[in-house]
């Protein structure tokens, strides 16, 4: 299954708490307004790990994996291959 | 003679031209770079009918700009006046109004935020930096109106250095923001104090982690320059990343470093630094709320080579006290937490008990400071200065001004001061200061609520704030529909993470709500 969904539906109603009502998209840009703090991160990390069976070690999260949901799930893939 | 912060700025441009004042990314500006477009950008605020005693918001994220606003503002002859970017609209205007600020300097990606501040009546005369139209009555000016400037010196203006440099809206406990104001030589002042205290030389590279409505964002704006340093400013996206964070502090060699202990706890768990060559830092600078012991061993134990300091003082002194920390294996066993250290040179430290008299040696206080790094009060709020000092009338019509920091301290028997917590609400999340009072009244505000209240609770990944509410009899809300109310009305980082509904709220013995109670309540 397209692990974007998942990725999405957990950022919209977990860490977002269906407070923003506009929808996300796949190649939208989660750090540059502010939408996901630094607790966000931390929760997404943990939800990935445990959603996908993956550890993420400390130096794969990084910007280049979690700016937009599209990269999360190329690295999820990759990993997950 | 060097009397404003802006002099500072200048001295150095004529030391080191060349040199790099401050970097972003791949991007820089040299001392002599900044020095000419601050001047371009006082030279158009001036046009702009910006002058001598004026304030100008600066709306920016983390960017070059940033420092560029700041003394093209101050150049101007006004104060510059940080506005969180993350703020809620409502929260802006309130500033804007509180504080009358004719102008703020933007970027383009503010547009939608500043148009719905600019749809408000009377608000604003123009904002610089954003290119689109945001109003028939607000001017806006793209960034490239500062080439119509030639830059060469700045507009004259006769300030002088107790007029105002910035100010610095911080939560208050009435609901409503107060301006801390500080002057050219409070702020200069702070730049020399701090600078002599961690020997800061033009060789040494700062990194900027504090966004700039962040009171520790001085240290690296303000006595970078009078120094002739170099600042990184740290993209926001790298303050989410440790691992990224930690790869910068390695590529820029950072020498000084200064941050809430949160970020440098996440440096330590999850920066992976034990891959990076971290050498050239030499002094680790942290301030804004206690660090744990055992996370502040491990990573002195990193970094072995460093130097660690506990900075502590209220934006409204910038800072007070200082403790160079002994390496761990120096520690004694019975050690509870960091010191505050000693009050640093050029200012004294008071411990005055619930008489405003001074309390018996090693009794408990609250500590007042008078030094010359303190603010000149709060923006127009007459009542709030009347409390906010403590004046001190050793003979006749000769009175010192302390500032009343509201933390409580004693003096251990090593004769190091050490902290005890808070006189009143206020409390500190990852290093912002939030007075728990202001949500409440938020909370309570809404009219299907009955009574509010807020407490913090501490996890591993960082403290956060919980709210506990009441409703009205027979009114119905969601928890998500208060939260949404909350978070359009306070900064950011103080709106709670959680909220709950009780019927009734635990009570102390004078019938106040309980927060120890809720805080150590099994929800």
């Amino acid at each position: 299954m397209d692990p974007r969904i998942a990725l999405k539906t957990f950022i919209e109603t977990e860490l977002l708490g269906g407070a923003s009502g506009a929808e996300l998209g796949y190649a939208e840009d989660l750090l540059l307004s502010g939408l996901v703090n630094s607790l966000g991160i931390m929760r997404l990390v943990s939800f990935t790990e445990q959603r996908f069976g993956l550890q993420i070690p400390p130096e794969d999260v990084i910007i280049d994996h979690f700016q937009t949901i599209d990269a999360l799930a190329r690295y999820v893939e990759a990993r997950s291959a | 003679m060097h009397y404003l912060l802006h002099h500072a700025l200048d001295n150095a441009a004529l030391r080191f031209p060349e040199h790099d004042a401050m970097r972003f990314g791949s991007s820089r500006l040299t001392y002599a770079e900044l020095s000419q477009r601050s001047n371009q950008l006082a030279q158009l605020l001036h046009d702009q009918g910006i002058g001598h005693r004026d304030r100008v918001g600066v709306f920016l994220d983390k960017c070059l700009e940033t420092p560029l606003a700041i003394y093209g503002i101050m150049k101007a002859g006004a104060a510059y006046v940080p506005l969180d970017p993350r703020s809620p609209v409502s929260r802006l205007v309130s500033i804007i109004r509180d504080c009358g600020l004719k102008g703020i300097v933007s970027q383009d990606n503010k547009a939608g935020v500043l148009r719905d501040v600019a749809a408000e009546q009377d608000i604003l005369e123009f904002v610089v930096g954003v290119s689109a139209g945001l109003s028939d009555r607000v001017r806006s000016l793209s960034w490239s109106a500062l080439d119509g400037f030639t830059g060469t010196s700045a507009p004259v203006v006769p300030v002088i250095d107790q007029d105002l440099a910035y100010v610095m809206y911080t939560s208050g406990s009435t609901g409503a923001p107060k301006g801390i104001m500080h002057t050219h030589f409070s702020g200069l002042s702070y730049a020399r104090m701090s600078a002599a205290t961690y020997d800061v030389g033009h060789a040494d590279l700062l990194s900027n982690h504090s966004p700039l409505h962040f009171d520790m964002s001085t240290f690296d704006y303000l006595t970078g320059p009078l120094c002739g340093a170099t600042t990184i400013i740290i993209p926001e996206a790298f303050t989410l990343f440790p691992a990224n964070l930690a790869q910068l502090i390695e590529a820029e060699r950072m020498t000084i470093w200064y941050s809430v202990p949160f970020a440098l706890i996440q440096l330590l768990l999850r920066g992976a630094i034990e891959q990076r060559d971290h050498s050239a830092l030499r002094w680790v600078l942290y301030g804004g709320e206690p660090f744990a012991l055992n996370h502040l061993r491990a990573l002195m134990e990193r970094w072995p080579h460093a130097r660690f300091s506990n900075v502590y003082g209220p934006a409204e002194v910038n800072q007070c006290t200082y403790y160079h920390i002994p390496p761990a294996s120096e520690w004694s066993s019975d050690m509870q937490s960091v010191p505050l250290g000693v009050v640093w040179d050029n200012a004294e430290g008071l411990i005055l008990d619930a008489n405003d008299r001074p309390a018996a040696p090693g009794e408990l206080g609250e500590l007042v400071v008078r030094t010359p790094t303190m603010m000149r009060g709060y923006w127009a709020r007459p009542e709030l200065n009347q409390r906010a000092f403590f004046r001190r009338e050793l003979f006749p019509d000769y009175v010192d001004t302390f500032y009343r920091t509201g933390d409580l301290v004693r003096v251990g028997e090593n004769g190091l001061l050490e902290f005890f917590g808070r006189m009143d609400h206020q409390v500190k999340v990852r290093g912002y200061r939030v007075e728990l009072a202001e949500i409440d009244a938020v909370l309570t505000s809404h009219p299907a609520v009955e009574e509010g209240a807020t407490y913090v609770v501490t996890s591993t990944e960082g403290d956060r704030i919980d709210a506990a509410v009441s409703l009205r009899h027979g009114q119905r809300v969601e928890a998500a529909e208060l939260l949404a109310y909350v978070k359009a009305r306070v900064a950011q980082y103080a709106v709670p993470q959680r909220l709950r509904f009780v019927e009734a709220f635990p009570r102390t013995g004078t019938g106040k709500i309980d927060r120890k109670a809720l805080q150590q309540k099994e929800w």
